[in-house]
Formats: C-alpha cells, sequence, structure tokens
C-alpha cells in the first residue's frame, strides 16, 4: 500500500509544483535532537528570532548594539542634578553609575554552591526572578566632588534570557539542563512565580510631523481651530515628549507640550525667537521660501509675526527670560538659575526634545509651520494616525527603563525634600556639607525601585507622575500563558493599539488597512471587543531595537554628494524643493527631481549595503502631489519601527521595508505579479504576511477568511503540549494532550518552527455524512472505540499553594511562625489514614473533594487542622514542592501541590478542525454501528455537511484529501497557503495521489451502514482531518442545582457556578412563557422553585408586615381578638385598642379609672379588628419590599378575595 | 452457504462468503468485530512508576497490548461469571513488568517485557483454583513477543534510576465492552463491486469509470452488460471479507469462532420463540432482548443444544485452500 506509483512521483517533481515539497515526517532526526540537543546554539533558533523585540530592547539597556553605553546609562545622564541651598552652601546630587546584577541568592544564604538563581528555581518556587540594583549618588557641595555614595535600590526584575539572566547564551543543551525547553526563548519576567511580559503597544511614530484634523483641538481654548500637526519627539534614552502645533484661527499659531501630565501652550514665535533670535524676517522667509505668490501663506504668516507683537518680546535673551520666569515654579529648577538658564531648560527638556542644536529645532519648527498652513489651506491632506505608517512599537525594554528613570528621579527628588524640610525645620544634625547627614537621608530615603517594578510588572499598572507620554496607565502587562505552544507564541508577538481606544465609540481605529500589509497579520486578531486592536505582528516582521546613529551620521555628507542643499542655506524656492528628513531633523533640502534619484540611490546603497547605508533604515519619499502627504524625503534610522524583508528587485537583494515607506513601494506578492517599471520589490514568499499562528492553518487560502480567523482564536484554545519540561512547571492551570499527533497535512512552517516539539491534536478519519442525527448542528460523532483508544484524551494540571503565613491563625508579626506542618496528636483518625506522618498528602494518591492534602498544628490552640483538596473532579497528587524561603533559612511554610486532573472526552466536550470548524461531541457511537468502507475502516468522527455549504471551508475539504493520500502513501503533506493555483489544483494533485493508492479521485468511497450491511445510497468523503481538543469542557461549565444556597436577604437561589447557584430566568425568558400562555410554568419558575414562602396577611387592613402573637401568659392579651392559632395584626388590635379607650374614655372613665381590671367591651369579643389574618403564598422578597416600603413610611397592603 | 478463503495469513483473512443474503453476511461482520472474547490487561495495580509517564497513561498503553487468547472462548470464563472470590486461572492471566534502568543508556520498555506470573487463587469454598487444561503455554502473553523481527509494542522509556513496577490482570472481554478486546482490527466488507444493484450511486465529475478504480474483488464477477436490467428481486449474495486481526487470535479459529457465536446467538431467538408463550410472555421477551445483548448471549449451554435445530451445519460449507 505505500508503494507510490511512479506517477506521482512524477508530479512531486514537476515544475507546477517546485514550491511544493515532499517532506518527512522527520521522526528519527525529531527524536535524535530530543535526546541530543544541539550543544552549540538552538534547535530551532528562528523561535528566538519571534521574541527578539523583547529580549533585545531589554538588552539595549544595558549595552548598546554599536557597543556604546546602554539606555539605561543615558537616561541617567539626562537626569537633572538636584540642588539644595542654604545660607551659605550648595549641595548638588547627581547621579553617577547604575548597576544591575545577574540573579543571585542572598548574601545570607551560606549553603549554596553555585550562587546564580536560574529561571526555573524562580518559577518552581513561586518568586521573581530578580537581581540587585544599584546607583552611585555623587555628592558635590560648592561645586566641588565631596564624595559618592552607592545606594541598594532593592531587587528588580529581569527578563528571561536576557543579559542580565543567567540562561543567555546558553546552547539547547545547557537550557535543558537548566530544567529549561530546549528552545526556551525568553522574552517575560517571572513574577511570583507566574510568567508576565510586557505587550508590544503602538505608539506614533517618533520624528515624523503628523497633520492632524481634530474637531477638539477647537476645543482647546478661544481661536483655536481643529488643525494642528504633532510630532513623537524621543531621547537618546527613549523617553518621549509630544509637541502639538496647534493652528489659529487669527492666523497664528502655538506650540503645545505637556509637562508633569499638564498642558502648557506658547506662542510658536516666542519658541522661534528664544531659539535664534531670528528677526522677523528671517522667520518670514524660512517659512515662505520664496513662495510669495501663496498669498494665504504670507497672510498667516504675517498675521502670525504680528500676533506676538503684544509681547514686545525682540532678542533671544528676552524670550527666554520670559519663559524662565513662567516656568521657573514649574520645573523646579535650581534656586540659584537665572531665568535665561531656566528658560534655556526648558527648550532642551520639552521642546523637540530630539534635537540638540537650537538650529535643529528652529529649522523643524519652521518646517511644522509650513506643513502646518499646508494642512490649513489644503495642499496637503492630514494623516490618518490610525494608520500603521506612522506607527511604531513601543518595546517592552525601553518602557522599563523609562520607568526606572523616572523612578530615580523621583527618589533624587525625595532625597533633597527630605533635606529641604530638615533644613526648614533647623534640625541640628541638618548640614549639607556633611556627607554623613546627607548619606544618612539618602539611606533613609526609600530608593525600593525593585518593588515598584514588581508592582508594575505584577499589574501592569504605570504609577508616573509623567505619565511617560502614554496614552494609558494600565494594562502593559500580561500574563504568557502556557496554554498551549501557539498561544504562548503569539503573547510575544502581539501589539496592542492602546487602551484608549478600546472604549472608541467609533470602529475606524479598527480597521484594517493596507498599510498594515506585511507587518500586522490580516487574519489573526480576536473577533469580539479587542478585535483589530489586537493584532499580531506577521511572522516575517522585525522591530528594529538596534542603534543607527553612527550610520546616519554619515548620511548627511552621503547626501550632499548627492546634490543636496544644505539646511541653512535660505535661498531655497519651496515650490520646486522639498524638504530632507533624517529622524526628525530637516538636513536639507533637494530638487524635487533630484531627491528620487537620491531615494533610489540610497536604497541601492541600503541593500548592497555600500557607504555604510544600514539596511534597516527607511527611505520614505512623499512625492509631490495635490492634497496628498506632504511630500519630502524623510529617512529613519530610529528604533522601534517595524520593518519586514522583501527583495528589492532593482538588484535582486534583500531589502528591509518600514511601514513608512512601503506606503510609496510597489510590492508584488509572487513573482508573477512583477508588473515592469512599477514593481519595486516582491514578497519572498506569501506566507510571510501572516502571523505565526495563521500560517498553521494548512491551506488557509481556501478558506473563507473570518474561518481563518477562528481558527487563529481556536489554536490558542486547544488542549496541546504546552511545555516539555512540564515536570518543572506550577502554572495555575495547564492543559495537556496525552496522545498529541504530528499533523499528516501540515504547512511547511510548521517544520520550520519546531512545531513537532508541541503537538495539538490527532490525525482523525472523518466522513462527512448526515448519520443518526447525532451530528446536527455542528455536533460530532465520535467512533466509541477511538475514544477508547485514547482519542482527544487529555489531562489538566492545577496548582493549589497552601501558605501558612496566610492562614488564620498565623502570626504576621512574629519572625518566627506559629503555624507549623505536621499531624498533631488530636489528628482525626481518617486524617492519619489520609496523609504521611509529615502532615502531607503522599505523591500520586487520588483525591476527591474535601479530602485532606496537609496538615498544620497550630501553637497558639495546639490544635492540628487539614487543607483540603478544592476541587469537585477526582484528581491525583501529581507533585508536591516544599518552598523555603529566598534565604533558605526559615521553617517551611508554603507548599504547592500540583494536581493532575485526567480528562477523557465526555459527551458535551468541544472538539475542532483547523479551518474554524467547532464543535460538540454529541455521542460516542459504537463501532459495530458505524458505517465503514469497503476496506473496513471506520470513521473516527463523523460531522454533517451542513456544516461546509455556508461556511466554504474548502480548506478543510482539501486537507482531508490530502490528508488521506498522504497516510496512504506514508508522506508528510505540504499544506502551505498559496501554493496551488487555477490551473494547478490541490483536487487534482491529491487526487492523482489517492487513484494511485487505488481510491476514489475526489476522495469519496462508498459505504456501508454498520447497522444493516447495506451500501449507502451516497457515496461518502471520508478523509484524514487533524482534530484538536478544545479546552472548553463540560465538566468546567455544567450547571445544575435543584436545591441549594439561597440569598439571604431575599432567599431566591444565588448565582454563580462555583457557588452552586442556579440560572437566572430573566425578564426576556419570563416575556417568552407570558408569550406562550405557560402561567402554570411561569409560577413554577418564579415562585416555587424560587422564593416561595407563606406569610399572614391581615384581611382587614391588607399588611404582611404586622403579623403578631399573642403571649399566652398574658391574661390580658388572650382576650383581645386573635386567630386560631393566637396570631393578630399588631396594627389593627393598636387601632383597636386606641379606638377602645378613646370610647372608654368617652363614656366610662371613671370607672375603668378606679378598677384595674380592664374589662373588654361586650361588641369586641371575637368581632373586633386584628384576629383576622389569613395564609397567603407570597414571594419572599416581597415580603421584604413591604418592609422596605414601611421604612420609608409607604404602607403596602393587600386585598385578598 | 459457502467460504472460500482466498488468502489465509498469520493476521489477515481474505475470503468470499458465497450464497448467504445481507443480513446474514453483516451480522458475521459485527460478530467478527465486536462479539470475540480475547483476553486484555485489565487491571493494572502499579507498585512503583518513577517514569516519565503518568500512571493512567502506563495503564492505558498496557490495556491496549493484544495477548494471545487462543481457545479463550471454550476455556477461559467471564470473569463476572466466575466461582472465584476475585480473579483466578480459569478467568483471568496476570502479568508482571518490573524492569529498572540501572544503566545510563535509556531502556525501551516493551510488550515483550511483560511476564507471565502463575496465580493462586480459592474459591468461595476455599478450594484452590487450577488453571484450565488445555490452555497453551503461552496464553496470555503479548502477541509476537517469540518473534525478532517484529518490532514489539512500546510501553515507555526509563532512563537511569526510573523504575516499573506493575501487576497486571487480564481478562477476558468483548470488543462491545472496550476497545482493547476483540480480534479484529478492521474487518473489509464488499459486495456488489460492479454497483449492479443500484445500491449506490457514484458521484463523478466527468467521467465515472475514470474516477472509480474498480475493487479488485470485481475479478470475481461479471460485468454488468450494457442495458441489461437485473431481475426486481435480485439480491446480493457473494460477500467480500477481508479481516485485519490484531493477533490475538489465529484468523482461522476467528472466523470458527465468529460462525459458533453467530449460530449461539442465532439459537438464543430460536429458542426463545420456540417456547410456547406460557408463564409471563413479556417477562421472556426482555429476557431474550436482553440475551442477545449479552455478552455470552446467556445461551451458552442451551444454545448448543439448539443447533440441531436450526439446521445450519456450519462445517459443510468450509473450503479451507
Amino acid at each position: 500500500m505505500s508503494t507510490v506509483c511512479p506517477r506521482v512521483c512524477r508530479r512531486f517533481f514537476s515544475p507546477f509544483s517546485c514550491t511544493r515539497t515532499t517532506m518527512s515526517f522527520n521522526t528519527v532526526q525529531r527524536e535524535k535532537t530530543f535526546v541530543n540537543p544541539s550543544q552549540k546554539g538552538n534547535n530551532y533558533p528562528i523561535l528566538q528570532e519571534l521574541v527578539k523585540p523583547h529580549v533585545d530592547s531589554f538588552n539595549m539597556l544595558f549595552k548598546d548594539s554599536n557597543g556604546g553605553e546602554g539606555l539605561l546609562d543615558k537616561a541617567l545622564r539626562d537626569i537633572p542634578s538636584r540642588v539644595i541651598i542654604d545660607d551659605k552652601q550648595r549641595l548638588e546630587l547627581t547621579y553617577k553609575q547604575l548597576n544591575i546584577a545577574k540573579p543571585m541568592v542572598l548574601d545570607k544564604d551560606k549553603n549554596s554552591i553555585d550562587r546564580r538563581i536560574f529561571p526555573f528555581e524562580a518559577r518552581e518556587r513561586l518568586s521573581t526572578y530578580k537581581s540587585r540594583m544599584s546607583v552611585k549618588i555623587q555628592v558635590k557641595v560648592n561645586g566641588e566632588i565631596e564624595s559618592e555614595f552607592i545606594r541598594e535600590c532593592g531587587s528588580v526584575p529581569v527578563m528571561v534570557r536576557s543579559e542580565r539572566c543567567n540562561l543567555q547564551k546558553m546552547s539547547s543543551a545547557e537550557l535543558v539542563a537548566k530544567h529549561e525547553e530546549s528552545d526556551e526563548m525568553g522574552g517575560y519576567f517571572i513574577i511570583n512565580g507566574n510568567e508576565k511580559l510586557m505587550r508590544l503597544l503602538v505608539v506614533p511614530r517618533r520624528h515624523y510631523v503628523t497633520s492632524i484634523i481634530r474637531p477638539s483641538f477647537a476645543n482647546r481654548g478661544p481661536t483655536y481651530t481643529e488643525f494642528g500637526v504633532q510630532i513623537r519627539c524621543v531621547r537618546p534614552d527613549q523617553t518621549s515628549t509630544t509637541n502639538t502645533m496647534h493652528y489659529l484661527s487669527n492666523g497664528g499659531a502655538t506650540l503645545r507640550f505637556a509637562w508633569r501630565k499638564n498642558e502648557y501652550m506658547i506662542p510658536v514665535i516666542m519658541v522661534l525667537k528664544a531659539l535664534s533670535s531670528a528677526s522677523d524676517r528671517d522667520i518670514f522667509e524660512g517659512i515662505i521660501q520664496k513662495d510669495y505668490d501663496n498669498t494665504f501663506l504670507t497672510d498667516r504668516v504675517e498675521l502670525l509675526l504680528r500676533g506676538f507683537k503684544p509681547f514686545k518680546l525682540y532678542t533671544k535673551e528676552q524670550c527666554l527670560f520670559y519663559l524662565g520666569s513662567k516656568f521657573r515654579v514649574v520645573l523646579g529648577c535650581p534656586e540659584d538659575w537665572s531665568d535665561i538658564q531656566v528658560g534655556q531648560h526648558l527648550i532642551e527638556r520639552c521642546i523637540l526634545v530630539h534635537l540638540q542644536s537650537p538650529e535643529d529645532k528652529y529649522r523643524m519648527l519652521l518646517f511644522m509651520l509650513q506643513k502646518l498652513y499646508s494642512l490649513v489651506s489644503g495642499e496637503s491632506c492630514a494623516d490618518n494616525p490610525d494608520s500603521p505608517q506612522l506607527h511604531e512599537v513601543l518595546m517592552p525594554g525601553f518602557l522599563y527603563g523609562q520607568i526606572i528613570k523616572e523612578k530615580l528621579d523621583e527618589c533624587l527628588i525625595a532625597a533633597s525634600a527630605q533635606i529641604r524640610q530638615d533644613l526648614r525645620r533647623q534640625i541640628s544634625s541638618a548640614n549639607i556639607g556633611d556627607d554623613k547627614y546627607v548619606n544618612k537621608v539618602i539611606q533613609r530615603t526609600n530608593f525600593d525601585i525593585g518593588q515598584k517594578l514588581n508592582y508594575f510588572l505584577a499589574t501592569g499598572n504605570l504609577v508616573s507622575p509623567s505619565g511617560l507620554d502614554l496614552q494609558q496607565a494600565t494594562g502593559f502587562t500580561i500574563m504568557a500563558e502556557k496554554l498551549n505552544f501557539y498561544r504562548y507564541l503569539s503573547h510575544f508577538r502581539c501589539i496592542h493599539r492602546g487602551a484608549f481606544f478600546a472604549e472608541l465609540k467609533t470602529t475606524a481605529v479598527r480597521k484594517l488597512l493596507p498599510e498594515a500589509w506585511g507587518f500586522l497579520c490580516p487574519v489573526h486578531t480576536p473577533d469580539g471587543a479587542p478585535c483589530g486592536l489586537l493584532n499580531h505582528l506577521s511572522r516575517s516582521c522585525k522591530v528594529t531595537t538596534e542603534n543607527l546613529e553612527d550610520s546616519a551620521s554619515k548620511l548627511p555628507a552621503l547626501l550632499s554628494g548627492l546634490g543636496m542643499i544644505q539646511p541653512f542655506i535660505n535661498t531655497v524656492d519651496r515650490r520646486t524643493h522639498v524638504a530632507i528628513h533624517l529622524d526628525g531633523r530637516v538636513i536639507g533640502w533637494a530638487n524635487t527631481s533630484d531627491v528620487k534619484y537620491m531615494a533610489e540611490a540610497l536604497r541601492i546603497w541600503k541593500t548592497e549595503g555600500l557607504h555604510g547605508v544600514p539596511l534597516n533604515m527607511e527611505i520614505g519619499l512623499v512625492p509631490s502631489s495635490k492634497g496628498g502627504q506632504y511630500p519630502g524625503l524623510y529617512l529613519f534610522t530610529s528604533r522601534a519601527r517595524m520593518m519586514r524583508p522583501v527583495k528589492y528587485l532593482a538588484n535582486g537583494k534583500l531589502d528591509h521595508l518600514g511601514s513608512f515607506e512601503q506606503v510609496y513601494m510597489d510590492v508584488a506578492c509572487v513573482p508573477k505579479e512583477i508588473e515592469k517599471g512599477i514593481s519595486t520589490h516582491v514578497e519572498y514568499t506569501p506566507t510571510n504576511v501572516l502571523s505565526v499562528v495563521a500560517n498553521m492553518t494548512p491551506f488557509s487560502d481556501f478558506n473563507q477568511s473570518p474561518r481563518n480567523m477562528y481558527q487563529c482564536q481556536m489554536a490558542k484554545q486547544t488542549m496541546g503540549t504546552p511545555s516539555t519540561a512540564i515536570m518543572r512547571r506550577t502554572d495555575n492551570k495547564l492543559y495537556r494532550i496525552q496522545n498529541g499527533q504530528t499533523p499528516i497535512v501540515r504547512p511547511n512552517l510548521h517544520n520550520t518552527y519546531g512545531m513537532d516539539n508541541f503537538p495539538q491534536g490527532a490525525n482523525a478519519i472523518v466522513a462527512v455524512l448526515s448519520y443518526t442525527g447525532y451530528d446536527m448542528e455542528d455536533a460530532m460523532i465520535i467512533n466509541k472505540s477511538a475514544h477508547e483508544r485514547g482519542f482527544g484524551y487529555g489531562t489538566v494540571y492545577k496548582s493549589q499553594i497552601v501558605d501558612l503565613r496566610e492562614m488564620r491563625g498565623a502570626n504576621k508579626s512574629r519572625s518566627t511562625p506559629s503555624l507549623h506542618f505536621g499531624l498533631g496528636v488530636d489528628a482525626k483518625r481518617e486524617w492519619r489514614e489520609a496523609l504521611d506522618e509529615d502532615g502531607i498528602v503522599p505523591c500520586g494518591v487520588k483525591v476527591t473533594s474535601g479530602d485532606p492534602i496537609c496538615a498544620y498544628i497550630d501553637e497558639t490552640t495546639g490544635r492540628t487542622m487539614v487543607e483540603k483538596y478544592k476541587g469537585d473532579e477526582e484528581a491525583y497528587i501529581d507533585e508536591i514542592r516544599l518552598l523555603g524561603s529566598d534565604g533558605g533559612d526559615t521553617e517551611l511554610q508554603k507548599i504547592h501541590f500540583k494536581i493532575r486532573i485526567p480528562r477523557s472526552p465526555v459527551v458535551g466536550d468541544k472538539f475542532s478542525s483547523r479551518h474554524g470548524q467547532k464543535g460538540v461531541m454529541s455521542q460516542r457511537w459504537k463501532k459495530i454501528d458505524l458505517p465503514f468502507s469497503e476496506s473496513g475502516l471506520q470513521p473516527d468522527v463523523i460531522i454533517n455537511p451542513h456544516a461546509f455549504p455556508s461556511r466554504m471551508t474548502i480548506g478543510m475539504f482539501v486537507e482531508s484529501i490530502a490528508g488521506k493520500a498522504g497516510a496512504l502513501h506514508g508522506l508528510a503533506q505540504d499544506g502551505t497557503p498559496f501554493n496551488f493555483n487555477e490551473n494547478d489544483t490541490p483536487v487534482e494533485y491529491f487526487g492523482e495521489q489517492l487513484k494511485a493508492a487505488g481510491y476514489n479521485y475526489h476522495g469519496n468511497e462508498p459505504m456501508y451502514s454498520g447497522v444493516t450491511g447495506e451500501e449507502f445510497p451516497a457515496d461518502i468523503y471520508l478523509g484524514c482531518v487533524y482534530y484538536q481538543r478544545l479546552r472548553h469542557m463540560v465538566n468546567d461549565k455544567y450547571q445544575v442545582r435543584t436545591l441549594g444556597p439561597v440569598d439571604q436577604l431575599t432567599r431566591q437561589p444565588i448565582k454563580g457556578r462555583k457557588r452552586h447557584g442556579g440560572i437566572r430566568l430573566g425578564e426576556m425568558e419570563r416575556d417568552a412563557l407570558i408569550a406562550h400562555g405557560t402561567s402554570f410554568l411561569l409560577q413554577d419558575r418564579l415562585m416555587n422553585c424560587s422564593d416561595y414562602s407563606t406569610a399572614w396577611v391581615c384581611r382587614d387592613c391588607g399588611s404582611l408586615i404586622s403579623l403578631g402573637y399573642t403571649d399566652e401568659r398574658d391574661p390580658k392579651a388572650s382576650q383581645l381578638p386573635q386567630g386560631p392559632t393566637g396570631e393578630y395584626c399588631r396594627v389593627c388590635r393598636q387601632a383597636q385598642l386606641e379606638q377602645d379607650n378613646g370610647e372608654l374614655d368617652g363614656e366610662a372613665t371613671q370607672v375603668q379609672r378606679r378598677s384595674d381590671i380592664i374589662l373588654p367591651l361586650s361588641k369586641d369579643l371575637n368581632m373586633g379588628k386584628g384576629g383576622n389574618m389569613d395564609v397567603v403564598a407570597v414571594p419572599y422578597v416581597l415580603r421584604y419590599l413591604a418592609s422596605e416600603l414601611a421604612c420609608m413610611g409607604i404602607r403596602m397592603s393587600v386585598e385578598l378575595s | 452457504m459457502r467460504v472460500r478463503v482466498r488468502n489465509l495469513e498469520a493476521e489477515r483473512i481474505n475470503f468470499v462468503l458465497e450464497n448467504v443474503d445481507l443480513p446474514l453476511a453483516n451480522a458475521l461482520r459485527r460478530i467478527l468485530i465486536a462479539d470475540l472474547p480475547t483476553m486484555a490487561i485489565d487491571i493494572v495495580n502499579i507498585q512503583e512508576n518513577s517514569s516519565v509517564l503518568v500512571d493512567e497513561f502506563i495503564a492505558h498503553r498496557l490495556g491496549m497490548v493484544p495477548l494471545i487468547s487462543t481457545a479463550c472462548d471454550r476455556l477461559i470464563n467471564y470473569n463476572r461469571d466466575c466461582v472465584c472470590l476475585d480473579h483466578c486461572p480459569k478467568c483471568s492471566v496476570e502479568l508482571d513488568l518490573n524492569i529498572k534502568c540501572t544503566t545510563n543508556e535509556t531502556i525501551l520498555v516493551t510488550s515483550n517485557h511483560l511476564q507471565l506470573r502463575s496465580q493462586e487463587a480459592q474459591d468461595t469454598s476455599g478450594n484452590f483454583i487450577d488453571p484450565p487444561i488445555g490452555l497453551s503455554d503461552d496464553f496470555g502473553l503479548p502477541i509476537n513477543y517469540h518473534l525478532q523481527d517484529v518490532h514489539p509494542i512500546t510501553i515507555c522509556k526509563l532512563r537511569q534510576g526510573q523504575e516499573l513496577r506493575i501487576n497486571c490482570v487480564a481478562k477476558k472481554g468483548i470488543n462491545k465492552e472496550h476497545a482493547k478486546w476483540g480480534p479484529t482490527s478492521a474487518v473489509g466488507f464488499e459486495y456488489d463491486p460492479y454497483n449492479k444493484f443500484k445500491h449506490t450511486s457514484y458521484w463523478y465529475e466527468q467521467d465515472e469509470k475514470a474516477e472509480w478504480p474498480l475493487s479488485a474483488n470485481a475479478t470475481e464477477e461479471t460485468p454488468p452488460d450494457e442495458g441489461g436490467n437485473l431481475p426486481l428481486d435480485a439480491e446480493p449474495r457473494n460477500f467480500y471479507f477481508d479481516v485485519e486481526a490484531t493477533g490475538a487470535l489465529e484468523p482461522k479459529d476467528m472466523l470458527l469462532m465468529a460462525f459458533a457465536e453467530l449460530q449461539n446467538k442465532l439459537a438464543g431467538i430460536v429458542l426463545a420463540l420456540d417456547q410456547p408463550a406460557q408463564q409471563d410472555g413479556d417477562m421472556n421477551n426482555a429476557n431474550l432482548v436482553e440475551g442477545m445483548d449479552n455478552v455470552d448471549g446467556g445461551a451458552g449451554a442451551s444454545g448448543a443444544q439448539a443447533v440441531d435445530d436450526w439446521g445450519v451445519s456450519t462445517s459443510q460449507g468450509f473450503d479451507w485452500q
């Protein structure tokens, strides 16, 4: 059967199928690498590529890619010194050096031989993978260096496999020895045993002036309009500020920036003058650039200049002085600075911070003004801020560095504030000239940055006085769930648009834009709330992290050689010349025709590596157009840009395209699409534009596109093989499939990414037919024998942690614990039977709900208590970890139990193929009753043909025949999308293979009824499809209740599956029952099965809450009107008594007064009000309502009839 | 009725069932799949398992190992019907899997490491139970244990220091109960390769003949003549079986057992129908239905008597080649 006919062989090597390769399953090879992982590098280095944005950005903190100082050092230099001045002395505190070590055990630990800590230890011990951080603080007194202190800053979490991780540069073999995956990729932090990562976030592209028309701009004040231009400026340490230039309706413009979350507006002219002391004429010429005929422009510029006249500021110094005097308090500059210094400081810190020299800032502001006016005049259009063209990525490492920088700044401020306070209070020891005192204050100030970072990573909440120029303060971190490998992987590739956009009502931001092509996967986004906001990077998309400043610095010279006019030349005509920008700096001007030539030359140099032009540079040539994007040549060498590899057609070399330049390129998807003279690039392979997970769907090009989206979701919910080091993991919940198989039909990338290490399902024989009705509505029938042979058998691992320090009875104030693990003499017999002598359940035993898993003794009471297994299902104790403290010097207080719950598939569990075809298993059908083919083959799974017409998942059909042919010939079939076309169909290709094996060309087979043995009237599509078992299982979902807990107040059943509550029969359900006229059912649901209660109601006053019972010991009371069991209405009786008393008062007061005996009035005997009570059935809440209303002074009365 | 065996291999039998009608042929197919008893490991006592696989995983794998079950239909009791207290040689086989890896070479634990163990069991009156007479020595051992060139079934792997100490009890059962029992892995079944009866309609895109290859069984029949119609009452009479065995039973035995089982089942029906509707008719019918589904048909002894009544003698039709 396994012989391949020569005809098939020929087809494998036919020119049609040049991209199609016959694959082997490589079983032996895989086992070899599994047993002997690579000693030198990683088994699958490409996996490391996927998390590179995370790891590299973190590494940049310590050492830049060009070997220079890391971002943290850059940040440290940027933190301003804090100055304290008293009568005689001037103290200046400056950060000098920052050190972050590698994770090591605490110094007090005396037992470790290898003092390094490895991530597995943090994971297993449920601790944080962190290392010590310290800074050096320089103390200058009166300008002379007095001393330098080292201040510990706590322990900061360290990214796994980063520069500061002990796993860095380890080979697969070494990683395995350290209990990691052979291809551990890192990129995450370990916080309290949980793997946390910082999600990539979309932020506006840096150093590009974006035109914006935003109606809300007009609300900023009088004369403000909706027009503005914005630029996000990034300092070398990757902190950023955004500057916005607003157009005012009076023709003027203001510059807006934010300082500590407060926004400030300054007239642009003031900034321009403060930068260069330019005359009005200079400014006018600089903006107009010979375009004198453009009256729109000349008028506005005139107005702009005129508008500044009232300030009466003419020189640079005057402007700086003015700015300084206004911002002195806000900026917190040293008191001995002059206003001019403060003004300069303001410009340095807040305005176009990416540029150092005032001339550059000046030129950039002029450019911004030009762009602003062109936007207003309609000469150029507004940029789309939702377009990936204008996006870059907020890198985890960079954000981490920014937080550290800000926290350090805060600490120094806090320390200096403390010193100032001491001085103010005239504390005797406070002497800023005394370094002992300064040191003491610094040591006293809270410098625990580690703890703050820990909080940030654990919660994802950013506590920041400046807001770090970000639009959100929460949701920065997510848990890296190892539900299965696909899900794990996609965490690192996902990129979020920002929490702010999630609340937006408009859906424009969610749109899939053509600009995203190749950078963000068009398929891989969830449906529902985060749809379109949470995207995934395509598999080939890279995010630049390296420093290209060195090569960028050579570019102006290169461009000058190509005819670029220097920026300071003021004879440029803006009608014929466009600006050339390099990372937000105007480096020159060029003729519109020259600039095209420059861009081409640069691209040739860049792809061929000539003249030191870096491959990761973006050459965004925006051509001149009427009403299009503002023209210019924009060069980007900055970090955090999305780049992707494509082939440059001009020289056939590799080119990295950025999302800005791609808009103006013409990239052909396949070589066939190349059009001479138009196409500039061609994709290496069309699958490059899909994410890793989307690439794993075989023949996805045959499916209706939403189905591929669903598959991306479901692949991430599949019970698979999450890890090969499950023994070393302590996840809260882990799903694992027992008999995972490698798919017969798989895309080529399945092998490339080594997905066979993490199987996700099983190859099932699938028949598409309607059989017995149990496969209706997406249900699927499973062969009982297949089930018994282990189809879809899975396991759930859960963690239960017993921490005695958190228990009731634990004494937190004492250093020695008061609770101890163990069995006391008072332990019950069944505890003794279930637990070992140490009070801990033995490993491997079966536990059911409520079984004890460990016992502990309370020192104070002397009693033994047990901790019980909390789950509902039968489970096994898989592993037990006794967790000591960090120093290893305290008594055992914490135990981690890993609990294994076997989950064989049951009716109601969810399965899916890889084509968005999910279904619920509805029946396990006996083998003998199942249909069978002539060869005796019986399906493992039967699905209904109705699952196909509306969903159009043709890919599943193709997979089915491909799988069948693969199984028959022993081939691993290539399911890479876009490999077939109209002239070379998969039906033909796989049909020939099937035919060669003696099967029907189209994959159909005559089948026989298992019950009667008769041949079916129609032949059945029978093939082999890879099936995934999804994690949604009835055992986690079913909710049943007859009797159970009720709410205290309303006596209605409580809600919640966990608490054994009921399911609400809501208003709409109620409406349906009413509409059906099923009143009895309605009463049963809403009353009898809910809060049915009986209540006494007074027939006279109708009160539900006035029940009283006669005190039988009181002879007087028993004379009063009452019901047979002594019940009476308190309201009516009171009223009656008052009435009676009134009568008595009137009639026979004297008689009564003299006598102590109250004689009942004859007319009241059994006749008076108060005793006329009746029992009615009411919902209990009605009584509650009555009493609540009574509290409000409202009487509710019921009429009985 | 005639059985013509076309091919007989160690684990395969290909035969033509001639001159019977469809329900009977299908009944035979169903019996071959689901009603022939074999032995399989049913209880696994794990004393020590330090391998990387969890207990239930290993237990499941052990259960799926086919064991030599020759003559287990005659000589071995169903455990539930046996007189013993728990299990005994008359209803079970005990197997041991004791293996420890002491070297740094990984050990591949296979079905061949399963060792038979003699068992001592007592019946309710305290007498020791002897194994049934006539059982082969290798009864209960994994199939192909003696063949060098057949790779045994992998159970798990052990590295240095890991150990398995497992005691298994194999019991008799049928496939209806669990897939691990049963002597067949697939039963090919076909009739009417030319589709003369038009029971089915072949779907085709262009050319039916080109797209639907003829089955090998077509050589046994004459091709339909163009436009020739079959008589209205024509029914399939020849059935092509291709039975793939697991190795637990000899294919030949398997077929004989299947016929015997078929007779038993039919006899059960005949017996029940023959009995006059005395006592409680409904009860009787209920018993009958239950008997049909019951594992040993409820017709063990009585069924044998009824063979003559039924009047079908199987032996005459056999034609061993």
